[in-house]
């Protein structure tokens, strides 16, 4: 069994780690890819961050190839496609792996013990081992050869963001981190600082953190937030409005597109200018709605963000690992299954607008969710810069990959530990909402609230408006957006 | 009630002199409507206006087509007219050289040859200004006094239709404000045709417009027509224009680049998809100030060829291209190439979704970047002001670029492709999906481009009549 490596750290250490992060300036990177010059990089897989690191890396002047297993290569797989066809050397790992100055593991977490465990012997005296996600080191304990150098580079954004950013000449926000039990030369800041700028991340804001601040903050916003929150969100409404009565091409239309219209404003301006988005009772409802989410989820927030912290969470899903994922296949079938999924969208007109006015509850859970997401996370100990990553700001992208093809898409899109962490979610989250659910009419959902007029009591829109505005996870996201100056006015 | 019916010309040809024509004029003028015409220096309008005047037979030849409905009596001010008053009046003078000396028609004779109306004659010459010169020689008034005189005695001669060929000219402004007030009274009794160059100039009354262009009229375009006529002001305000191209930012020059080396020098290329050669084994170098025109049928690889110059194809890594001073795949980033190119398609148009303003998107031609991410320096902004007063959009600086129409937002990546004076400007279909008249509008900035600066441009299309002048190299795929 692995030996979980936070849980090997003495109280002092951890909490040091998990609250490591800063964030860096774009000034802070003069050298460029430099440190990268002359070394050759070798990339294990070739799938959404592989394929995108990869190109990013090459166009900014990187010497890149690709190393898959014999099997991907003999049967000339999807990851063997893209490799070649985008004119790279694909290789074995006994023919690329001993010239490489930089490995990049880019294959799933749930092979990562595997394949480092294939490569490491394979590697030169002193090269450098990369992830683009820590949890092999943090919660399966890892260990690295100790000449070698290890680093993370994480971009907080899926594959395609990562090349597309890049290309119009931006980056995404990445996190990098340096193993500091594999660091022998001292030069593993060096490396990730010049690969963060290889693939474009300076541009848009590199966080300088730790392996364990990234693990145990990603883990958290994915199960909850991202992935969790909006699965569960997407079940309940359109259940909700189907059985109210309203058409369920409607009700599937507004739910599948509506996540992405409406977290489309939190990159502008956060969660309030998502709710300022609505009209003023209908910011209040929303207001109202979203603190009764609060405080009926709020224990289950903590308890993901406990069983992350301790372990239980790494160790009940590698129990399913090694059980041939009968859970996650399960789970995988079932939501298949559900209603929402079975559905297409109607094929009705849907303004912009008009998805905030009928859609306040979602705006209320989406509201709820990053909130509790962010209070949660900082309150183990994680800095607010990572917390607003992990949770505001990803939020709008996994709602595009629910846009594009349901929860199918966004469950295929994101890492199978995501995609795990997210079922857990939906299945304590749903009986806990449904008293919640009952009282819930199709004014907040589907329909719109009829009101004759839209006048509110002033006295309590302006209290409305001052608990939004001073959310900390607003404060943090300001400063933040502010960094990324043009990228908010990228529609 | 006006005494005109509607005016048609079919079709119409019309020599003048040899030295002008007039062709394919298909015209209609309705009753009740107000047109000026307009268009660059010498591109026909007075002899549009003169045809209304009635100078077919009268001066001008017909070749083919018709002209039906003209009325009777047309008053007409114009130059042309004005100077041919003046200069029988110089030859009475010849004629009467051995006589006594000749003082000339008095302007009074001249105001009441063909007058219809003395007490509105009367009127004007009071409000013109003009008492005490109605006895002085017409030929001896100033070209504004002799020009009042014209307007005066058309518009007192109760015409069916008033021709005004720049009416305006060498007015001062008070008379300039009366001479509009008394037009703008005249609006339900004569149709009126104007022939007037400048867009600020245009009466409210004015209910549409024509623009002819090379001795045919290319564009009528309806007042209320709110896009179709800020397409037109744009057209004509880079034709009349006398443009140059801004400077590029001193600060952040592009690197020079060696005389001696061909910009691009592409080595028995080949692109390939699943083993389907879509190019193979294709050589082309292309050499500083050399202009180059690609064509081929759909789907033979011009888009794809140009990609392997400017680096966004990734089998640029697999083929022997030099570029730049680069060979490509020997540590070069895409920015060090890009820096050397200005580009423009109809897919970077699509993939241009950006709500930044119309300045920040020429300001991201310095970065080659689509949206804006760096802090620009005040001498960019600026740049990016000079190019949008170019393009006759100083006044929508801060507009967001994806509210613009489609043919706005191609101007205004041809100026952000060339806003940093690039060696290299790859246009690939710069026309595709433009209506004619955004076409010549882009075809107009091109060729101020071609001529104003020292860049190599390569020039994709599949239309014979989109040339650019000073293209003379050709690559067909
Ligand atoms: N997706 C995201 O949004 C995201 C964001 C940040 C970081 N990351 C991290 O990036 C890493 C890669 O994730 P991904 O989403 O890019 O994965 P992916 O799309 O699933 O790609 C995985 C690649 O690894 C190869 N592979 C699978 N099993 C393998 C094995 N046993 N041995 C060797 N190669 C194997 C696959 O190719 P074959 O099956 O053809 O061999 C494929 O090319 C993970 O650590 C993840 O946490 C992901």
């Amino acid at each position: 069994m692995p030996n979980n490596y936070f849980n090997t750290l003495p109280l002092r250490e951890q909490l040091e780690q998990l609250a490591k992060c800063r964030f860096m300036d774009i000034s802070e990177f003069p050298e460029g890819v430099e440190a990268l010059k002359g070394k050759k990089m070798v990339v294990i897989g070739c799938g959404a961050q592989g394929l995108a690191q990869g190109m990013n890396l090459r166009d900014s002047g990187c010497d890149v190839s690709y190393t898959l297993r014999q099997a991907a290569i003999d049967e000339k797989r999807q990851s063997w496609k893209n490799a070649t066809e985008n004119g790279f050397t694909v290789g074995t790992y006994e023919e690329l792996i001993p010239t490489a100055d930089v490995v990049l593991n880019l294959t799933p977490d749930k092979q990562h013990t595997a394949v480092v465990k294939a490569i490491m012997p394979l590697m030169k005296q002193d090269a450098c081992l990369s992830y683009s996600h820590g949890f092999n080191i943090v919660e399966e304990g890892m260990k690295i050869r100790e000449d070698l150098t290890v680093i993370m580079v994480a971009p907080k954004c899926p594959g395609s963001e990562v090349r597309n950013e890049y290309v119009r000449g931006f980056g995404v926000p990445t996190l990098i981190a340096v193993h500091e039990d594999n660091d022998p030369k001292g030069e593993g800041l060096a490396l990730a600082k010049a690969y963060a700028v290889g693939t474009g991340g300076h541009k848009a804001g590199v966080l300088m953190s730790s392996f364990i601040a990234e693990v145990k903050s990603d883990l958290m916003g994915e199960q909850t937030i991202l992935c969790g929150m909006l699965q569960t969100g997407s079940l309940l409404c359109f259940d909700k409005m189907v059985e109210e009565g309203v058409d369920a091409g409607y009700a599937s239309k507004l739910v599948q597109f509506g996540w992405e219209t409406v977290t489309e404003a939190l990159k502008y301006g956060g969660v309030t200018n998502m709710l300022d988005r609505l009209s003023n009772p209908a910011k209040i409802k929303c207001f109202d709605l979203s603190e009764e989410l609060k405080q009926i989820m709020r224990p289950l927030y903590n308890k993901h963000q406990d069983d992350i912290i301790n372990g239980t969470f790494s160790r009940t899903m590698m129990e399913d690992w090694a059980n041939d994922d009968v859970n996650l296949l399960g789970w995988r079938a079932e939501t298949a299954e559900t209603a929402f999924e079975k559905t297409p969208a109607g094929d009705v007109e849907i303004s912009e607008q008009e998805f905030f006015d009928n859609g306040i509850l979602m705006v209320a859970m989406v509201k709820a969710g990053v909130e509790l997401a962010f209070e949660t996370m900082t309150a183990a100990g994680i800095i607010a810069d990572s917390a607003y990553y992990e949770s505001l700001h990803e939020t709008p992208l996994i709602a595009n990959t629910i846009a594009r093809k349901k929860l199918y898409e966004m469950n295929a899109t994101i890492s199978d530990t995501a995609e795990y962490g997210c079922y857990l979610y939906n299945h304590a989250c749903l009986p806990l909402l449904a008293d919640f659910m009952k009282d819930i009419k199709t004014d907040v959902i589907g329909r719109g609230l009829n009101v004759e007029d839209n006048g509110v009591d002033n006295g309590r829109l302006i209290e409305v408006n001052e608990a939004l505005r001073s959310h900390p996870v607003e404060a943090i996201g300001s400063v933040l957006r502010g960094h990324m100056a043009d990228m908010k006015k990228i529609v | 009630m006006t005494h005109c019916s509607t005016i048609r010309l079919d079709n119409l040809a019309v020599n003048f002199d040899d030295r002008f024509q007039l062709t394919d004029i298909n015209w209609q003028i309705e009753p009740q409507q107000h047109w000026v015409i307009t268009g660059t220096n010498g591109a026909g309008k007075s002899a549009l206006a003169a045809i209304l005047a009635g100078v077919i037979n009268n001066g001008a030849e017909c070749l083919s087509g018709t002209v039906e409905g003209l009325p009777a009596r047309v008053g007409l001010v114009s130059f042309e007219a004005q100077a041919a008053l003046i200069d029988a009046e110089l030859k009475k003078d010849d004629a009467d050289i051995m006589d006594v000396i000749s003082e000339g028609t008095p302007v009074r004779e001249i105001l009441y040859e063909d007058c219809q109306d003395t007490e509105l004659a009367e009127q004007l010459i009071e409000k013109f200004g003009l008492e005490l010169l109605l006895d002085r020689s017409f030929r001896k008034l100033s070209t504004g006094e002799s020009r009042k005189v014209m307007l005066i005695r058309a518009l007192a001669s109760k015409p069916d239709l008033l021709v005004l060929d720049e009416p305006f000219d060498g007015l001062d402004t008070k008379t300039l404000g009366m001479l509009q007030q008394h037009l703008a009274t005249l609006i339900d009794t004569v149709p009126m045709v104007m022939v007037l160059n400048r867009f600020d100039e245009f009466p409210d009354f004015i209910t549409d417009i024509a623009y002819v262009e090379k001795g045919t009229l290319q564009h009528q375009v309806r007042r209320d027509d709110a896009r179709a006529y800020a397409e037109l002001y744009q057209l004509l305000h880079l034709k009349t224009t006398d443009l140059t191209i801004p400077t590029a930012d001193s600060e952040n020059a592009i690197p020079s680049l060696d005389p001696e080396q061909p910009l691009v020098r592409l080595n028995n290329i080949t692109i390939k998809y699943d083993e389907k050669k879509v190019i193979s084994d294709l050589n082309w170098t292309i050499n500083p100030n050399q202009h180059w025109q690609l064509s081929g049928p759909n789907g033979s690889g011009k888009t794809g060829l140009l990609s392997l110059i400017t680096g966004d194809h990734p089998q640029c890594y697999v083929n022997d291209i030099f570029v730049f001073g680069f060979k490509r795949g020997s540590g070069e980033s895409i920015w060090q190439i890009k820096q050397f190119i200005g580009y423009v398609s109809t897919a970077l148009q699509w993939e241009y979704r950006v709500g930044t303003s119309i300045r920040n998107v020429i300001i991201s031609g310095f970065y080659d970047s689509i949206g804006l991410y760096s802090k620009s320096t005040d001498a960019q902004k600026g740049i990016a002001d000079q190019w949008l007063a170019l393009l006759g959009m100083a006044n929508r600086a801060d507009q967001p670029f994806n509210k613009l129409s489609y043919g706005d937002q191609r101007l205004l990546l041809i100026a952000r492709a060339m806003v940093k004076h690039p060696p290299l400007l790859i246009l690939d279909e710069p026309c595709l999906g433009l209506d004619g008249m955004n076409r010549q509008l882009v075809l107009a900035l091109i060729e101020k481009i071609c001529a104003g600066s020292e860049t190599s441009v390569i020039y994709v299309n599949h239309h014979p009549e989109d040339q650019i002048k000073g293209i003379d190299n050709y690559l067909a795929l």
